[in-house]
């Protein structure tokens, strides 16, 4: 599904060219379940936001289901992700202005889905979250568990194949967290969502088959 | 999509209301500014429009050299009309309209005081007052005719057919109703209640052949299809033909389109008018809306870098760029929209005391297309302009930074905000300075020495029988101690009605063309005014009866006379001669800012419409004139006793400039106040976003004041700067608009001073309360958020 080759991302200070991402290469197929780690500054979220399509490297091949995504331009990009792929992040990035219900409605609306359609999709998704009761609270009224659950949803409604998480449960509780991560595993095995998330935590990358460690913008270990 | 838009523009101006009040209310004052001035000058161009033939009308003018000055203007003699008809073949017809008068008209019981404009029989062929009863080819035929306005037919009349009642005038005249137009719209040169046929002037000798006095006015209308210019080419050999010596004097035609917003004439040449003042306020409208827009676009963008945090998830969760430059540009012009019924809704409210400032009958036509489109269109450029910053700029940022936190605003040290901030302060200075500078003008001319004692001093027009009844009134006057002296003179002391060049002395040259002010009085006159006499004596027919032709001169026409010693100098005018018995110092005639003219004022063989006198002091002003009214009531029976205060008549000499000043402060208080709620939501989002910075600081152990200081540095450097181009831009101004008067104040270092102050002290004020209290914030708050 995620064909990385030679993937180097840099920014110039002065003489010096410092590496974000260096010579990068990874394969990823459909249906796993990877975690990311490695200490603060070693790239894993500026990979992750590559691979998210956000940022675009500056050497290197990215191939996306075959499609050659370095080759692609900004607006194609995006056309792309957004059929393919979900987010969802540390600090959850809701939009404070809407209610839950219609934080998970936006990205429908960003795709012109037809409005029977929507109410039915985001009905689900609060069926299946157990947040109905939640639906007309504004993100504010809500624990950041439960703000986490609507990014889930929100990520999810446009039925993604991937899903990319930024350290999901870096601002929540142990039993949040636990709870976010069952969510991904279930997503996972039962409907074959392939999950890459970020994270500091051995317990919760534990939860994927495959971590990658990076370290100073090189993978150290690809287990 | 759009619903979903509108909710969130919705919440959003909800959950900033500090801020989306400010916005919207200050686009709002800008609109209704902007409006208001739209409605005036549309009432000003729209003068005398509605005539159906109006493209063909033209008013003849007069232009004749005095003084060394090439003069023109707008009064002709009577017979002017009929030789234009005769010699012009581009001349379809003439009509003529004399002075406009008040006569006292009564119907069975029912007295009233009625406006008169006395016209040729042609004109209601020519100009479009559309006739409601009646027929308008003979309504002005019959010499004992005259057509009345539906008003007064209603005042008179009541319901009941006015055609063939009979109404007597000035308890002398006898008229018939022949026809009923509808009243003279508010933009029209022509205001009367009521039209008197030139035939009934003629058949009671108010008509002359005399080519010498310019005392009507003329119009003609052009054959269709013929032009102005060949017609004003013929009355070149015309003006020969009718007697004439100035060799640049003579007649053309001035269309009468141009009448009300030209028809000013420098040396013979149309130079401006009320054109000038409708450049300034298109200006000035244009200035204000502009400041309005200036602030709200610098609101909405600083709000809109809040919302960068929004854009990110919108575009991450897979909005394209065209989706959020709608959404922003919806928000805006739904904003502007909001700010547009508003400046509606206060410029109804503000209409009525608009109308009674500027003396007009302006509304808001509701059912005008063009002005609804006009206010859409206004509108929705307003909205993209103000959006456009938000949409083109944040919606190209890439979500990963923006998501991260990286998004930071650059500090550069010209960024537009700033440029706008100090353009709107630019502005609101400049208008400080005028204001001030009118201002000081005004009280330049009030201190003037006007040359005689306005205070009780009263004057009264001679209507009916008061001209009979003179000496009886005046007599009465005197012995019941209500006046202290009476004299009649030819028009009020603070009215010019005559002038003429046509006087001869003694030593004249040739070919001077001095224009001197004609003025009569009885006697008494240098006493009862409260003149200074530099030599010789006042009026005095009781120990001087030859004093019925004896004249004053004041020293300016002393001079323009060359008179060594004036006193028993003979004057020729008007066929009569003139002894000199006094000189006076010049005292204003006319305009309190311009210089004093040659003046002379004739003894009791003069004509006389005016009575003057000054009330006893040892009483009240009420009780003497409730004496002066029953000693008239008296002897002029069916007149109201209708006076006038000399000083009341010579402070409305002030009456534009001080129109010009209050308007200048209006318009400079309405920008202060647009700029300054722009400056305050400035500062109150540059409080929010140094929030973490303030923090820090304070932790690291600044003080209140020196954060204060820090907040409101930036924005004082701005409107110093804003003062330091508004300063000279203003005393070039201002310079330029004391030119046009002759006496004039001086533009002191004082008024840039106080304005800078001011200024400043505004912009300190606004900024500082958003800085203390970013100052007075506890940093832990501000330091936990990240």
């Amino acid at each position: 599904m995620i064909k990385l080759e030679h993937i180097s991302k840099w920014v110039n200070q002065g003489n010096n060219r410092i590496f974000l991402l260096k010579d990068i290469n990874i394969n990823i197929g459909e249906g796993e379940f990877i975690s990311i780690m490695g200490p603060s500054g070693s790239g894993k979220s500026t990979l992750l936001n590559v691979i998210g399509m956000l940022d675009s490297a500056d050497e290197g091949s990215y191939f996306f289901n075959d499609q050659p995504v370095h080759t692609l331009k900004e607006k194609q990009r995006s056309l792309l992700y957004k059929q393919h792929i979900g987010f969802v992040f540390q600090a959850y990035h809701l939009i404070d202005e809407l209610t839950v219900y219609e934080n998970i409605e936006t990205p429908l609306l960003y795709q012109d889905t037809k409005s029977a359609d929507r109410k039915a999709m985001v009905g689900d998704m609060l069926d299946r979250f157990n947040i109905v009761g939640k639906k007309d609270l504004f993100p504010a009224n809500l624990s950041g568990g439960q703000q986490q659950l609507v990014g889930i949803a929100r990520a999810l409604i446009a039925k993604p194949k991937l899903i990319l998480a930024d350290e999901p449960t870096g601002n929540l509780n142990s039993k949040q967290g636990e709870e976010i991560m069952e969510i991904f595993t279930q997503l996972n095995k039962e409907e074959g969502v392939t999950i890459i998330q970020v994270t500091h935590s051995e317990k919760n990358a534990a939860y994927g088959n495959r971590i990658i460690n990076l370290l100073d913008g090189r993978i150290e270990h690809n287990r | 999509m759009l619903y979903s838009y509108l909710k969130i523009a919705f919440r959003n101006l909800g959950k900033y209301k500090g801020f989306s009040a400010i916005n919207i209310l200050g686009l709002a004052v800008g609109m209704a500014s902007a409006i208001l001035i739209f409605l005036w000058i549309s009432h000003e161009i729209s003068y005398d429009r509605f005539h159906e033939k109006k493209d063909r009308i033209y008013e003849a003018w007069n232009k004749g050299s005095f003084n060394g000055k090439l003069s023109c203007w707008n009064t002709t003699p009577k017979i002017l009309a009929k030789a234009l008809q005769s010699d012009i073949p581009e001349i379809e017809t003439t009509t003529r309209v004399n002075w406009t008068d008040s006569y006292l008209t009564k119907f069975g019981e029912k007295t009233i005081m009625m406006k008169a404009s006395v016209v040729d029989s042609t004109f209601l062929q020519v100009f479009s007052f559309p006739v409601l009863k009646g027929d308008s080819a003979s309504a002005l035929m019959n010499p004992t005719g005259t057509v009345i306005t539906l008003s007064t037919a209603q005042k008179l009349f009541g319901n009941e057919n006015p055609i063939g009642k009979i109404l007597e005038l000035n308890e002398q005249y006898q008229l018939t109703v022949t026809a009923v137009v509808q009243d003279p719209p508010n933009n029209s040169r022509f205001q009367f209640e009521c039209l008197v046929p030139w035939s009934f002037l003629r058949s009671q000798g108010g008509d002359d052949d005399y080519w010498g006095n310019n005392s009507t006015r003329t119009y003609a209308l052009l054959k269709p299809g013929t032009n102005a210019e060949t017609a004003n080419a013929k009355l070149v050999e015309f003006r020969k033909k009718y007697d004439r010596d100035d060799p640049k004097g003579g007649f053309f035609l001035y269309p009468i389109e141009r009448w009300r917003l030209y028809s000013n004439f420098t040396e013979g040449v149309e130079e401006g008018g009320m054109i000038e003042y409708i450049r300034i306020f298109s200006i000035v409208g244009a200035i204000i809306l502009l400041i309005a827009c200036i602030n709200f676009m610098n609101l909405s963008t600083a709000k809109s870098e809040k919302r960068a945090k929004e854009v990110g998830i919108r575009k991450v969760i897979g909005a394209m760029r065209h989706n959020l430059m709608g959404q922003f540009l919806g928000e805006s012009i739904l904003i502007a929209f909001l700010a547009g019924l508003l400046a509606i809704v206060l410029v109804q409210l503000t209409l009525p005391s608009f109308n009674t400032f500027t003396g007009k009958i302006v509304r808001l036509d509701y059912t005008n297309a063009w002005a609804w489109t006009l206010w859409f269109g206004f509108i929705l450029l307003t909205g993209l302009i103000a959006g456009s910053y938000p949409a083109f700029f944040l919606s190209g940022f890439q979500p990963t930074k923006v998501l991260k936190g990286a998004f930071k605003k650059t500090q550069a040290a010209i960024n537009p905000r700033k440029v706008l901030v100090v353009l709107q302060f630019t502005f609101a200075i400049v208008l400080i300075i005028c204001t001030l500078v009118i201002n000081k003008q005004i009280n330049h001319a009030r201190n003037r020495n006007n040359g005689y004692n306005k205070d009780q001093l009263v004057y009264y027009f001679m209507t009916g029988t008061t001209e009979k009844n003179y000496t009886l009134i005046k007599n009465e006057l005197l012995s019941s101690g209500t006046a202290v002296s009476v004299t009649k003179t030819s028009a009020p002391l603070t009215e010019g009605w005559s002038n003429t060049w046509g006087i001869n002395w003694k030593g004249k040259q040739e070919n001077d063309r001095t224009l001197f002010d004609r003025f009569c009085a009885d006697q008494q006159f240098v006493t009862t005014a409260g003149l200074e006499l530099v030599k010789g004596r006042d009026f005095d027919l009781e120990t001087h009866p030859s004093d019925s032709t004896a004249i004053l001169l004041n020293e300016s026409a002393v001079a323009a006379m060359g008179f060594k010693d004036p006193i028993g100098q003979t004057l020729q005018d008007n066929g009569r001669d003139w002894t000199v018995v006094g000189v006076i110092k010049d005292f204003i005639l006319h305009s309190p800012f311009a210089k004093t003219q040659p003046m002379f004022i004739q003894g009791a063989k003069g004509w006389f419409n005016v009575i003057h006198f000054r009330l006893n002091a040892a009483n009240s002003v009420s009780e003497n004139l409730k004496k002066a009214a029953s000693i008239f009531k008296k002897f002029n029976p069916s007149y109201p006793f209708d006076y006038t205060f000399v000083d009341e008549a010579y402070g409305a000499k002030f009456e534009e400039e001080k129109k010009m000043g209050s308007l200048a402060a209006l318009f400079a208080g309405l920008t202060i106040f647009i700029s300054c709620m722009g400056l305050f939501g400035l500062a109150t989002y540059m409080a929010a976003t140094r929030f973490k910075e303030i923090g820090i600081r304070k932790v690291l152990g600044a003080s209140v004041a020196s954060i204060t200081t820090l907040l409101s540095k930036d924005f004082l450097t701005l409107v110093l700067l804003s003062f330091l181009i508004a300063s000279p831009l203003a005393w070039l101004l201002m310079n330029q608009w004391l030119e046009s008067y002759a006496y004039k104040t001086a533009i002191d270092g004082w008024i840039f001073l106080v304005t800078g102050v001011v200024s400043m002290l505004i912009a300190v004020l606004t900024t500082s309360i958003q800085a203390i209290k970013a100052a007075l914030s506890n940093p832990v708050k501000s330091l936990k958020s990240e």
